[in-house]
């Protein structure tokens, strides 16, 4: 490959590097930055020398212990259950068109940001929520609402729940992703249908043909949702346990108490967090050379029944609960943000009145600027990134070194609370002390994997022959980038300037570390509000959080078809 | 002018193995025919001869075009056009804005005379303005030929150009192309399969399987 030397290319070569160092020094950095104090070494306190103290105090902790099993143990069912059910979902509808339709159904989850997720749950569950109300007094012979613990129950179900549904959506995404590469998906349907031919009933000829080959492209995305649900703070904090809560929310509390000397404790923690995820990733890992292990033989029993009828009826009936779940769900919220005076038995409220979302519609313009200029400002560069580095790929003729896509995906396998009190640190070294700047760099670590991996597979695809064509018209390669493909991957930089916005608009503790507190967006706002505040004002914000990637989405699908249109008007 | 284009001991080697060697000179209006199997090493031809070779193979020896040594000049700047199976039109831009994309700059009026000039003599007078998708495939091919030749190559490459039409508008659209070639005095090379695209070139044909030169 002759390789052109003008500025465009010389750029766009030097955007790999850039984005790595972007990435990794961040992130090691405030590694760094979470790793010297948890040793004792804080030179803003005044402790220069390295002790245990901080991993001593953590460990006198009361209920240390229970925080910790209550992080593996919700970690590790979410986990499971969402993928026991992504499995007996497409085992019972791998031939069917409802695959694809239960998919369209809980697909606008993946965007709903897990504290929008988590509040609309919470009001699902509630003693007095919907469940209560669609069931009583017919059923309950409930005129007050009953004294259940949910959600914050002790033993983390209500937390399960929403880390189920959040990762349900994404995990059958990823498979039905896979399913879509066309010698994939037509191989393994084939095959499907060779063992039904040889008498397997459809759901044990999809576990012991399909599966195990589809796994493997589900094996990432399962430990990436699997280290998310050990460290993630927002559905913990709005659906978990309170006393103790989950190791993650108890460190977000130590590192923004008031009392300075509790960052060592809370950096021990965020270590021990670290440990105890990568713990799970390789349990995770155990689990399934065990599981693989094991079935060997049982693939190959010739058994071809497993009362595959009766599994059948109980996905049909899970993923009608799931359904009916999500559609509860929403409708609760938007009743409630709509909602006048609202008795309790009553399914609907008595009145409805505009009033909570005209208050809070006065109220959030400085949180809602505020959230679309992040969002904006981080996926632009995120989405400008994503674009040279894939340019860089297709100059050079070779592709990302394993090295460099591992450092992308970086920021979505380390748990973020173990990074960013880091990053924090960091960014007051070099007295960076623009909160809106730091916020907008913390998105970015976490924009840039959704946008790149969203942007990769159809910019790799396009046709390399249109490239060539053009440059042998006479285009420099500047030219080649921006009047040809760029043009040409209108729709998918759309989706990944949405996916990015929607990355951006569900960040909270992001915002809130890096910010310092003094940047509020609607997500911050809306896990506020959730403890506490009133019912009808956290729904407005909670759909608010889920209108914003809503619109964002609807522009992605409408702007190309608009360009469409206008450059083919005649 | 009398135009060039002169392969000079070209060695393609893929890690240890020779690939293929060369050693041509075409004339302006000539029409020189690769064939071989897949394999044998004819798109990697192309590809060095773009300037797109990719790094698994080296190649030594070098390519000039009228007297000039073009080896190691970016594909943009080497003034050859390029004809693919597929017509490749791009989807953003109207069958005008195709052509002009091809075109050299310069004074607006002049340039969209001259793109409705050569749709007319090609029979596609009054589409300027249509979305390529919306043509049929042999108007599609003629749109491809006008794009690479208002761009003013000085040499064209044909990669199987005819191998997607229907046997009709396979005969029509060689004839056209192999037309405008040899009135614009243009050195061609042409990959193909078929015994019939080497027998209407009319040239020398190099069998890359056997290395072996025949003439047509």
């Amino acid at each position: 490959m002759i390789k052109s030397r003008d500025f465009f290319t010389q750029a766009v070569l030097l955007s790999p590097k850039l984005l790595m160092a972007l990435l990794i020094l961040p992130v090691l950095g405030g590694l760094v930055g979470v790793l010297l104090p948890a040793f004792g070494y804080i030179p803003a306190l005044n402790k220069m020398s390295f002790s245990l103290e901080g991993f001593t105090a953590l460990f006198n902790t009361p209920g240390f212990c229970q925080m910790v099993l209550l992080s593996i143990s919700s970690a590790l069912a979410s986990t499971l259950l969402a993928f026991v059910i992504t499995t007996l979902i497409l085992a019972c509808y791998f031939n069917s068109p409802w695959l694809y339709r239960i998919q369209r159904l809980l697909g606008p989850i993946l965007v709903i940001p897990h504290a929008a997720a988590a509040i609309a749950i919470s009001f699902l569950i509630t003693p007095s929520g919907m469940i209560s109300r669609l069931f009583s007094p017919w059923l309950t012979a409930w005129k007050t609402p009953p004294d259940w613990l949910l959600p914050h129950d002790s033993w983390g179900i209500s937390m399960i729940l929403g880390l189920t549904l959040k990762e349900l959506p994404f995990l059958l995404l990823m498979a039905l992703g896979a399913l879509s590469q066309a010698d994939l998906g037509a191989k393994l349907r084939a095959q499907h249908k060779i063992a039904m031919s040889l008498g397997y009933c459809p759901m044990t000829a999809f576990f012991k043909v399909v599966l195990p080959n589809l796994y493997p492209f589900l094996r990432l995305p399962l430990l990436a949702v699997l280290a998310y649900a050990s460290a993630n703070v927002e559905i913990p904090l709005i659906l978990g346990p309170n006393a103790p809560p989950t190791l993650a929310v108890a460190i977000m509390h130590w590192f923004n108490d008031v009392d300075l000397t509790l960052r060592i404790k809370a950096s021990a923690g965020a270590i021990i967090q670290l440990v105890l995820t990568v713990i799970l990733l390789v349990s995770w890992w155990l689990l399934e050379k065990l599981t693989k292990r094991v079935s060997q033989t049982s693939i190959i029993n010739g058994k071809r029944d497993y009362a595959g009828h009766l599994v059948m009826r109980f996905t049909h009936a899970t993923t009608f609960i799931l359904i009916s779940c999500v559609v509860l769900s929403l409708a609760g919220l938007v009743l409630w943000s709509f909602a006048g005076y609202w008795r309790f038995p009553a399914s609907l409220p008595d009145q409805f009145v505009t009033m909570h979302w005209h208050n809070a519609l006065m109220q959030m313009h400085t949180s809602l600027i505020n959230t679309l200029l992040i969002g904006f400002a981080a996926t632009f560069i995120a989405i400008i990134f994503a674009l040279f580095t894939l340019e860089a790929e297709q100059q050079r003729a070779q592709s990302l070194s394993r090295f460099a896509s591992l450092v992308i995906y970086l920021p979505m396998l380390i748990p973020s609370i173990a990074f960013l009190f880091g990053l924090v640190w960091l960014q007051e070294q070099v007295n960076s002390q623009h909160a809106l700047f730091n916020v907008i760099f913390s998105h970015l670590l976490f924009v840039v994997p959704y946008v790149f991996l969203s942007l990769a597979s159809s910019y790799r695809r396009l046709d390399p022959r249109f490239a060539n064509l053009a440059a042998s018209l006479g285009a420099t390669p500047a030219s080649v980038f921006w009047r040809v493909k760029l043009p040409m991957l209108m729709s998918p930089i759309c989706i990944a300037f949405a996916l990015g916005l929607a990355i951006s608009f569900s960040q909270y503790l992001p915002t809130l570390l890096n910010g310092g507190g003094r940047i509020d967006t609607i997500t911050t706002e809306a896990v506020t509000l959730a403890s506490g505040a009133s019912r009808r004002v956290s729904s407005v914000y909670a759909l608010m959080q889920m209108l914003l990637p809503a619109l964002a989405f609807a522009l992605a699908w409408f702007i190309p078809k608009l360009l469409n249109k206008y450059q083919h008007k005649a | 002018m009398n135009s060039l284009l002169a392969i000079k001991q070209l060695t393609i080697w893929r890690q240890q193995t020779q690939l293929l060697s060369i050693d041509e000179s075409i004339q302006g209006g000539e029409i020189l025919s690769i064939m071989g199997p897949s394999g044998s090493g004819k798109s990697t031809l192309l590809n060095w001869l773009t300037g797109m070779l990719p790094h698994q193979f080296r190649a030594q020896g070098s390519l000039f075009l009228n007297q000039q040594d073009i080896t190691q000049i970016p594909s943009h700047q080497r003034h050859i056009g390029l004809l693919y199976q597929d017509p490749l039109l791009f989807p953003h831009l109207s069958v005008a804005g195709n052509i002009a994309f091809a075109m050299p700059n310069g004074v607006k009026k002049h340039r969209t005379d001259k793109i409705s000039h050569a749709l007319e003599q090609v029979g596609l007078g009054g589409l300027e303005q249509r979305n390529p998708a919306n043509l049929s495939g042999g108007q599609q091919a003629r749109v491809a030929l006008l794009r690479v030749l208002l761009s003013e190559p000085k040499a064209i490459l044909l990669d199987e150009p005819f191998s997607k039409l229907d046997s009709q508008l396979r005969q029509e659209t060689r004839q056209l192309v192999f037309n405008q070639i040899r009135e614009h005095q243009l050195p061609a090379i042409m990959v193909t399969h078929d015994q019939s695209d080497t027998d209407a070139a009319n040239g020398k044909v190099i069998n890359l399987s056997s290395q072996e030169n025949t003439y047509a």
